[in-house]
């Protein structure tokens, strides 16, 4: 008797208010245990189930990492009172969180939208839910209804149990704004977990696998940590496999100066397969259409994890890069390979965050700044200034993805929409037998592949896993009707998150692939008439 | 976290990743490989080896296709590609091949 | 006058002026509170017409929820166009001539009445037996709905079943706006329907109700989508100049 009571005052002692947090002493995932559910072909919306996912979190960032950030190196004492003040800071800064925070009525009409909730049952994973985390401190400290109602309206102190509930659930949500779609009013949850996890960094619990990468961008200018040497070395080795495979001198060429473009691409894209498919695609695309481009050895990376922790200082120094490697390359065009998320910072948020983008920095006005390497890409096509031999691709049927930050916050081309319309039209440009899948799951109504938004770790595969099923049950459903085998994506997370899931529900990882692999496929390269 | 191997102790990271690459040993990799489940042959020492010299170099990972090649050039054509660097390593190359070799795990979009 | 008017005259200056000065001091907060980035939920509109078009698809006809749930759209807009109806009725207390249109309005307000009611039940009935809408409801959405559902059978009641003299009840009314306080109307029907319609006004600019206002300022939907052709700028964003980076940005061959 006497002795478990010692060990159990001797695990009390151990276990520190940033253990209980973050989970940091609960047994760790095996990703190999991870199993997924039944394939059927159809989204079901699932009964609750409580808690179902209180026990997956992230593993937490290392004190060394915090601080190389200018965060807490651990968990701060008075963390209550820090947290609440960094709400009521960023409550000025954001009339997004200020406006979602107030006037979300409960309608529920968002409840059965996220995949996370489809995929888990876990009722925290319900947008909703997830935002009244935040919103019920939010309410206790901020709000006369919440300080004269209390629980009735919902509010609720921060305590460490709550606290833990952040760190958990707002670690299950990929920002990929699908809730915002069906809201009445737009409310946005990715705006509110991006605050949550601000708030966090801020009072020293930090999400590891985001911070460890934006560190390694701030330091190396790439989320993997590849220096220039091993930079250029890879790209060397490529142009060598692209001269063995078709017999052309085909260049990947880094820090040229004076370069027509200027192209920003995934470091994935440099070292991941199928990523590296489809920057032998852009090279060939380039080299076709005779342009001079480059790649940046120090802004290698387009991605930008700072959006994932909402932190603006984080994202505008990452994106510097950028505007640093333009002084000094003096490209005429900017160009971004496929990312999601990186599209949409690119998109909407450089031009802010690192701009004015325009012929201050010597771009030409007469191209989009920045564009997207499928709107580039397709206006050859279309122009006949390249060619694509659709044939070449008939052992594929492929269906395309959209990815929500494409989706959903950027746009393509002219006219809005366009981010639906011409990744379809390059594949069909370079295929001769494209599918559509669901119409409720695709466009503005895209799922998330379940590891966007900073989920792309393997200790959280259980919610990586989870969060593709609605997804895959959509691909599942025209593999079995159409025969789709290839699944097309313009995002480096995308890619990476279902080469891992696909396995999971049985399907070869080999069906997916990025747009520009099927170009690449397609592509006659050699003299032009 | 930490393991214990012939009475020396050995720091590894969240995901069981050896923390300095530098107590590296065919000892370490023989335990590690136990623990994944994988019987070490040559061609996985080979893979393990390459990786090794590699990240040495460049102080990164070889890009997969990199690594492809290269087991062309040491296994022959027919099992220079991935389908067979899987059958070695199942869980893949990041998972497992560079945790037996004592490289970080490869973070980043992939 | 009354004990029962003095009250009535204070609690309805006091309402009325929580309601007026509690929902500017909102909105002006909500638009006050900078945007520092463009992040309208796409596909947006790409010009300021687009952006009006798409907000009276959303406040008109609630678009996106349309599109989300078609059985919670029902309820809902039913409560709201009721609502909408039933507000327009009350003017005609508010005029001493009411224009002509609100005659007409008044010819089919009993069905604004029971269209708003039963609208309000549906939405308590879902709100209590979907297990997600159960899960994520606090006390206060329920009590909302009793207070508005309270009003409007209240309101209902005085029009087809009680006694109450509307003309009374309009000079009440009149009195209260042109600051010349008439005799309060003494039948009960009527002093709850007032009594609770003043307990709404106070609570509305505290609650959630304030999504009325709200929704025209929520960023996914008021933005154009244009921040490559105009660059948006964050009004508390460093200048890129000022912000420093790595040293290694012009490092040598590795
Ligand atoms: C610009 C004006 C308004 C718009 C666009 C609007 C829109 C909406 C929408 C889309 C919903 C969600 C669907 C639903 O549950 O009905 C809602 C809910 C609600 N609205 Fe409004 N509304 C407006 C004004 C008002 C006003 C003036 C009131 C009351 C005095 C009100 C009371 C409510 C209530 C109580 C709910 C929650 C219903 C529930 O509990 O399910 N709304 N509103
Ligand atoms: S749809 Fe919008 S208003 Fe309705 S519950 Fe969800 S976030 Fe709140
Ligand atoms: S942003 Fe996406 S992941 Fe997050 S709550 Fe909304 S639907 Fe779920
Ligand atoms: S990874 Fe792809 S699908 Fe997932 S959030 Fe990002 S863009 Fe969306």
């Amino acid at each position: 008797m006497a002795e478990t009571a010692d060990t159990a005052a001797e695990q009390e002692e151990v276990l520190t208010d940033q253990d209980i947090v973050t989970g940091a002493k609960e047994p760790s995932l095996k990703p190999a245990d991870v199993k997924a559910p039944e394939l059927t072909g159809d989204i079901q919306i699932p009964h609750l189930v409580k808690g179902a996912m209180a026990k997956s979190k992230c593993h937490a960032a290392k004190p060394e990492t915090m601080e190389a950030m200018g965060f807490p190196g651990r968990l701060v004492d008075n963390w209550e009172e820090a947290a609440v003040k960094k709400l009521g800071e960023l409550l000025t800064k954001y009339k997004s969180l200020q406006v979602y925070l107030d006037i979300c009525v409960r309608c529920g009409s968002c409840t059965d939208k996220c995949q996370f909730f489809l995929g888990s049952k876990d009722p925290k994973n319900m947008p909703v839910a997830r935002a009244d985390l935040l919103r019920k401190v939010y309410k206790k400290y901020f709000t006369t209804e919440g300080k004269i109602f209390g629980s009735l309206a919902g509010a609720a102190k921060l305590d460490l149990e709550l606290l833990g509930e952040w760190y958990t659930y707002f670690h299950q949500c990929s920002q990929c704004r699908r809730c915002s779609v069906f809201c009445p009013y737009g409310i946005d949850t990715a705006e509110i977990s991006m605050a949550a996890r601000e708030i966090m960094d801020s009072i020293g619990i930090g999400q590891k696998y985001v911070n460890t990468v934006l560190v390694k961008l701030h330091e190396i200018g790439n989320n993997l940590g590849m220096n220039p040497k091993a930079l250029k070395a890879t790209m060397e080795s490529t142009e060598e496999d692209i001269q063995e495979e078709d017999g052309v001198a085909v260049k990947l060429p880094v820090d040229q100066v004076g370069a027509e473009v200027l192209l920003i691409t995934p470091s994935a894209d440099f070292f991941a397969t199928p990523h590296i498919e489809s920057l032998i695609g852009y090279a060939k695309v380039f080299h076709q259409a005779g342009i001079s481009w480059t790649l940046s050895s120090t802004a290698s990376e387009a991605g930008n994890f700072g959006m994932f922790i909402g932190s603006y200082e984080h994202m505008q120094k990452a994106a510097m890069r950028i505007r640093k490697a333009i002084e000094e390359l003096k490209p005429k065009r900017l160009i971004v390979g496929e990312c999601g998320h990186a599209w949409r910072i690119a998109y909407a948020f450089w031009n802010t965050m690192i701009g004015p983008l325009d012929n201050s920095l010597g771009l030409k006005l007469e191209y989009p700044r920045p564009q997207h390497i499928c709107e580039y890409t397709l206006d050859l096509v279309e122009r006949g200034a390249i060619k694509l031999d659709k044939s070449a691709n008939d052992d594929v049927i492929p269906t395309f993805h959209d990815s929500c930050n494409v989706a959903r916050a950027t746009r393509m081309g002219d006219r809005p929409g366009g981010q639906f319309e011409i990744p379809r039209a390059l594949i069909n440009a370079a295929c001769n037998r494209y599918v559509e899948m669901d119409s409720d799951t695709i466009k503005e109504k895209t799922f998330c592949c379940g590891g966007g938004g900073g989920l792309l770790s393997d200790e959280i595969l259980d919610v990586r896993v989870q969060g593709a099923m609605p997804r895959m049950q959509a691909y599942h459903a025209i593999k079995e009707e159409n025969g789709a085998n290839f699944f097309a994506l313009i995002c480096a997370i995308c890619k990476a998150q279902f080469t891992k899931v696909f396995p999971k529900y049985g399907i070869p990882m080999i069906e997916v692939g990025g747009i520009h692999q099927l170009v690449a496929k397609a592509i006659e390269l050699g003299a032009k008439e | 976290m930490s393991f214990e191997l012939d009475g020396k102790t050995y720091e590894t990271d969240d995901d069981g990743y050896l923390v300095n690459l530098d107590e590296w040993n065919e000892g370490v990799a023989g335990y590690m490989a136990e623990q994944e489940g994988i019987d070490m042959t040559e061609a996985h020492w080979e893979v393990v080896n390459f990786l090794r010299d590699y990240y040495q170099e460049y102080n990164i990972a070889p890009a997969i296709k990199i690594l492809i090649k290269e087991m062309k050039k040491m296994f022959g054509p027919e099992k220079g590609n991935s389908a067979y660097l899987y059958d070695l390593y199942p869980a893949g190359p990041a998972l497992q091949a560079c945790k037996i070799a004592g490289l970080p795990k490869p973070t980043g979009c992939v | 006058m009354s004990g029962l008017t003095i009250f009535f005259v204070i609690y309805a200056y006091v309402a009325i002026a929580v309601f007026i000065l509690g929902f500017l001091y909102r909105i002006w907060k909500f638009g006050k509170t900078p945007a520092p980035l463009k992040i309208d939920q796409t596909p947006a509109p790409t010009s300021d017409g687009g952006v009006v078009g798409r907000m009276i698809l959303e406040v008109g006809v609630f678009k996106s929820l349309l599109k989300s749930n078609r059985i919670i759209w029902l309820f809902g807009y039913m409560f709201h166009i009721g609502l909408f109806l039933a507000l327009l009725k009350h003017f005609r207390f508010f005029f001493a001539y009411g224009p002509g249109w609100i005659a007409y309005i008044t010819t089919f307000e009993i069905y604004a009445g029971l269209i708003m009611l039963f609208g309000l039940i549906m939405l308590f009935v879902l709100r209590l037996v979907v297990d997600r809408t159960a899960f994520i409801s606090v006390m206060n959405d329920y009590l909302l709905l009793i207070l508005l559902a309270a009003i409007a059978s209240s309101g209902l009641i005085i029009k087809h079943f009680s006694r109450t003299n509307l003309t009374t009840v309009k000079e009440f009314i009149l009195g209260i706006v042109s600051f010349n306080p008439q005799e309060m109307p003494s039948e009960v029907m009527f002093i709850i329907h007032i009594s609770l319609v003043f307990l709404l006004f106070i609570y509305f600019p505290f609650s959630k109700l304030m999504h009325s206002g709200g929704v025209f300022f929520s960023p996914t939907r008021n933005q154009v989508d244009n921040p490559r052709d105009r660059r948006w700028v964050n009004p508390w964003g460093k200048a890129p100049e000022n912000i420093e980076i790595a040293s290694n940005m012009t490092q040598d061959e590795g």
